[in-house]
């Protein structure tokens, strides 16, 4: 189940498609045939992506569904809005260095903790710091005293919506409120706008995700991605085999926390905003959904479900609005119910089907022979 | 071109008018109604035309013994200058109001102030006029002051105790020590109690702006003593002039005044915060009972529960409109209309009786659906049945959208949930009473059925041990069915009663959600008391973090990081069921 796509002809099927995400696309695009909307689009998905491998290496391979993943998709984007709000100097409406929602809070300097992102290093550290930190705090804290299967999740849960309150009020943190952080302007000097530069993005999003998709690739079929799903299939007899069940779980758990963000922070150049509204719990929900999609388990799975989702998302949303969510429910109820193992589960599907009926062909056939043992004797 | 009719004004003219005011303040409750003048409509006509304004003043105080609501009218109309003078045809000026729309000339017709029948002109037909031809009948500030006082006198001996009670505070608060014979003297024949409480500060407040310092010192410590919120301004006042006086005796009388005042504050919002805190437990408990059941007990978790509360809602939304004005939607574009029942007052009232059981039952009925069309599938895999509710929930959530608008619908409390007791100044709203009794009896209702009952029974032997049961012959599939039903019914409970506190929109259940995973979490899965107990503690813990942070969104933080440095403690919760399976 683990590998589907095992052997050689896999592996050069997924080269050629990481080579035509990573060159062919952003050359097509230079080349004016792939528009910059498209482009930027993709960016989004893969970006996507790799929250999607992110809440699988937790759930398909560990048995954690966990519902904090867009909170670390968002905090790593924060943490790198916060060097883009900083790049925009004096370019602000209110022609301050200071962002502009500080300026209209009234905030006469800069507060202390935002004064190091204006370094492009320090905030790329932070992107996966803060969200590794926060990851093996409640990590420590869940796994210690055993908490897992559904609490987990309603753990999880009430984690984000806590943090989603913090950070839609401006008076406990500075982080621009309901409104986040938006109107962009450089990244390392380059306009932030111009089609270059998105394509210089779009190509960090698809670097990154093929060499997440490398490393994840390595970690599940090492001995460790072993424990890992020995961990979901059966944890007591991981512990009673002598592992410390717990550390396996918090290292997954932060490893999966910093995917999940520096998802968040080549998000949210291209996108161009950040704000609470990304951190909700259902936009967790709905990452589980392009797991559950895509296939879990697997690590193509959530990028196939991802990408799947999401366009399905943007062609629903625009054809019919009124029912998109209909339609986004109603697909996951039937996976769930009718295809567990998404769509990479799919062959597997239909040749068990096809088995089956072989089998029980088999059987009839022998119970026939056997009911009539030799008709031409008779 | 405007003509003022009481134009001089002198410092005598207004020592007569207080002077009057005063003394016929005292005379008129009496009853002044034998020497009548003739009706309001008539002395009004009579004021705006006379130029004396001793005498004008005189005609409106004889106003105070008539009709409160018909001069409370005709004063506001004099004061906002709707009144005007119109010459007839003998030369003599007449009170006129305008009446009905301006023809093109911008004309108005003319009704009689007096009688209130339009006025004829000289050609023998309704007489027309623009408001430039027209003298207003203006008012100057003396002869406002004594309407004022009219309209004063009037509310305070207002025959309903409220508007009396209202009334007494609003002389307090302005502290015209003029009015102190008037309060004095109404105080001897008052009899409610609540009305003679509000006099007693009242007075005291009045006092604070007496001559003499001894009874200013008293009217403090009285203050002081009744714990009056609403003179902590005039005391500070007090004690600012006494410190500029140097009288150090009332200094001292004011801090022990509003020490006494900050310990009564204190007070009252402890009891406030305790109640509150109360209420909101209640809150967290029914919308967590029904999750209480089908989490708890059966393991299943159900994201769409939060829906399911708002399926009762919006029953409770369906079955007002069905006693009052009707149900007229128009979902996915056909129009649906039921005609309503057009109950007003109490009888209309009565609908949220009808509304509970139809809440109950609504949601039961959803909840045994999706328990049929996708539960039954999962029970072997919770973490997916989380996921297939999540999207029966969006379903939902968005199939609200479209029947009902993604806008709140209105459903109005019916008048007895809608009112409050203040006691000693603590505000005890009666749909939050109403909310806490509520609660006691779901959670009785639920105590019952789960153990007095064959359907509780059987509820218990499945849950605890499925296949035992179905060897003993239960049928454990109808049973989770029932179970589901069941704990969905309750869900529709806290919808309907959620109706009656707070907005009814699609996105009510997502607003509970979280809340009530906690709660159940918190209180040990399985277990109803452990959910009782959670639920009262987490709405006392919010509220009270609240009163002493004075920030409700760093309070909820703080309780949700004590939630889960509490599960540290006690994983399985507060009341854990004990068992020696693993996994």
């Amino acid at each position: 189940m683990n590998t589907p796509l095992s052997g050689k002809m896999p592996t050069i099927a997924l080269a050629a498609v990481a080579l035509f995400l990573v060159v062919i696309m952003p050359a097509l695009n230079a080349g004016g045939i792939v528009s910059d909307f498209t482009l930027n689009t993709w960016g989004k998905y893969l970006c996507y992506a790799m929250l999607g491998i992110a809440v699988d290496l937790l759930w398909g391979y560990t048995g954690l569904l966990c519902l904090a993943q867009a909170l670390f998709f968002s905090l790593g984007g924060y943490m790198f809005g916060m060097h883009l709000m900083l790049m925009i100097g004096k370019l602000g409406q209110y022609k301050s260095d200071l962002p502009d929602f500080m300026v209209f809070l009234g905030l006469k300097e800069l507060p202390g903790f935002w004064q190091p992102f204006y370094s492009f290093p320090f905030a790329t550290l932070m992107v996966l710091a803060v969200p590794g930190l926060l990851a093996w705090v409640f990590g420590y804290l869940a796994f210690r005293s055993r908490i897992k299967g559904v609490y987990f999740s309603i753990l999880t849960q009430a984690l984000t919506y806590a943090a989603w309150l913090i950070f839609l009020s401006n008076d406990i943190i500075t982080m621009g409120g309901n409104n986040g952080f938006t109107d962009f302007r450089t990244v390392l000097g380059a306009d932030i706008r111009s089609p270059e530069t998105r394509r210089i993005l779009y190509i960090a999003s698809a670097v990154a995700l093929t060499l997440i998709f490398i490393g994840c690739k390595w970690l599940t079929t090492s001995r460790f991605g072993l424990i890992q799903r020995a961990i979901r299939d059966s944890e007591n007899r991981v512990l009673f085999s002598g592992y410390s069940a717990a550390n396996f779980k918090l290292f997954v758990f932060v490893i999966s926390g910093m995917i999940a963000a520096v998802g968040g922070a080549l998000y949210v150049p291209q996108v161009g905003i950040i704000n609470p509204g990304e951190m909700a719990t259902a936009n967790s929900l709905e990452a589980v959904v392009w797991v559950a999609v895509g296939g879990r388990g697997t690590l193509i799975g959530p990028i196939i479900g991802a990408i799947g989702v999401n366009r399905l998302k943007s062609w629903a949303t625009t054809e019919y609005p009124d029912y998109w969510l209909i339609i986004l429910g109603a697909t996951f109820v039937l996976v769930v119910l009718f295809m567990p193992k998404g769509i990479v589960g799919i062959p597997g599907q239909i040749r068990a089907i096809i088995e089956r009926r072989k089998h029980r062909q088999t059987i009839r056939e022998e119970d026939l022979a056997a009911a009539n043992p030799s008709p031409e004797a008779e | 071109m405007m003509r003022v009719l009481s134009g001089r004004a002198g410092a005598f003219g207004r020592i007569c008018g207080c002077l009057a005011a005063c003394l016929f303040a005292l005379a008129s409750p009496a009853g002044a109604q034998d020497e009548s003048p003739g009706s309001v409509r008539e002395v009004i006509a009579k004021a705006t035309t006379t130029l004396d304004t001793d005498q004008q003043r005189e005609m409106v105080e004889g106003l105070a013994s008539a009709d409160p609501d018909e001069v409370t009218i005709w004063l506001k109309k004099w004061k906002q200058g709707e009144i005007y003078l119109y010459q007839d045809a003998e030369g003599n000026d007449m009170a006129v109001t305008l009446s009905g729309d301006p023809d093109p000339e911008a004309r108005f017709a003319l009704a009689s102030v007096a009688t209130g029948e339009p006025v004829t002109g000289a050609d023998g037909q309704v007489a027309r006029a623009t408001t430039d031809d027209l003298y207003l009948a203006d008012t100057d500030s003396k002869l406002r002051r004594v309407m004022k006082d009219v309209t004063d006198r009037m509310e305070l001996l207002s025959p309903d105790p409220k508007e009396r009670v209202k009334a007494v505070k609003a002389t307090g608060n302005q502290q015209d020590i003029t009015k102190l014979p008037l309060l004095e003297q109404i105080k001897a024949t008052e009899k409610n109690g609540k009305v003679k409480d509000a006099l007693d500060e009242a007075i005291a407040m009045l006092k604070l702006r007496s001559e003499d310092p001894a009874v200013r010192q008293a009217a403090v410590l009285e203050l002081g003593e009744m714990g009056s919120i609403a003179s902590q301004g005039a005391i500070k006042t007090v004690r600012r002039e006494a410190e500029e006086a140097g009288n150090a005796a009332l200094v001292s009388a004011c801090d022990r005044a509003q020490l006494d005042i900050d310990g009564h504050i204190s007070r009252v919002n402890t009891v406030g915060t305790v109640f509150r805190g109360l209420s909101l437990g209640s809150i967290l408990l029914v919308v967590a009972i029904g999750l209480a059941i089908t989490f708890g007990l059966m393991g299943v978790i159900n994201m769409a529960h939060g829906e399911l509360i708002a399926v009762g809602a919006y029953t409770t939304y369906l079955v007002q409109n069905l006693f009052g004005a009707g149900i007229h939607m128009s979902p996915f574009g056909m129009t649906v209309s039921i005609p309503g029942m057009n109950l007003t007052g109490n009888s209309w009232g009565l609908y949220f009786l009808v509304a509970i059981p139809a809440s109950f039952l609504t949601a039961a009925a959803v909840g045994i659906l999706l328990e049929r069309g996708i539960i039954r599938f999962l029970y072997k895999r919770p973490l997916e049945s989380l996921l297939a509710t999540w999207g029966v929930s969006m379903i939902l959530q968005q199939l609200f959208r479209l029947i009902f608008g993604s806008n709140n619908v209105q459903v109005d409390s019916p008048a007895y949930l809608s009112g409050n007791w203040t006691v000693n100044d603590v505000i005890f709203g009666w749909n939050r009473v109403f909310v806490i009794a509520f609660a006691v009896l779901i959670i009785f209702l639920t105590w019952v059925v789960l153990n007095k009952t064959s359907l509780g029974l059987l509820i218990r032997a499945v849950m605890q041990n499925r296949a035992m049961a179905a060897c003993m012959g239960v049928r454990t599939e109808r049973v989770n069915m029932m179970t589901f039903g069941f704990g969905s019914g309750l869900a529709g409970l806290a919808g309907a009663f959620l109706s009656q506190i707070g907005n009814v929109g699609p996105n009510l259940g997502q607003n509970y959600i979280v809340d009530s995973f906690m709660t159940v979490v918190v209180g040990g899965v399985g277990n109803i008391i452990g959910t009782v107990i959670s639920a009262l503690g987490i709405g006392m813990a919010d509220q009270s973090l609240q009163q002493i942070l004075g920030n409700p969104v760093l309070g909820k933080i703080l309780v949700l990081g004590a939630i889960i440095l509490f599960l540290q403690w006690k994983p399985a919760g507060l009341f854990a069921t004990r068992s020696r399976s693993l996994d």
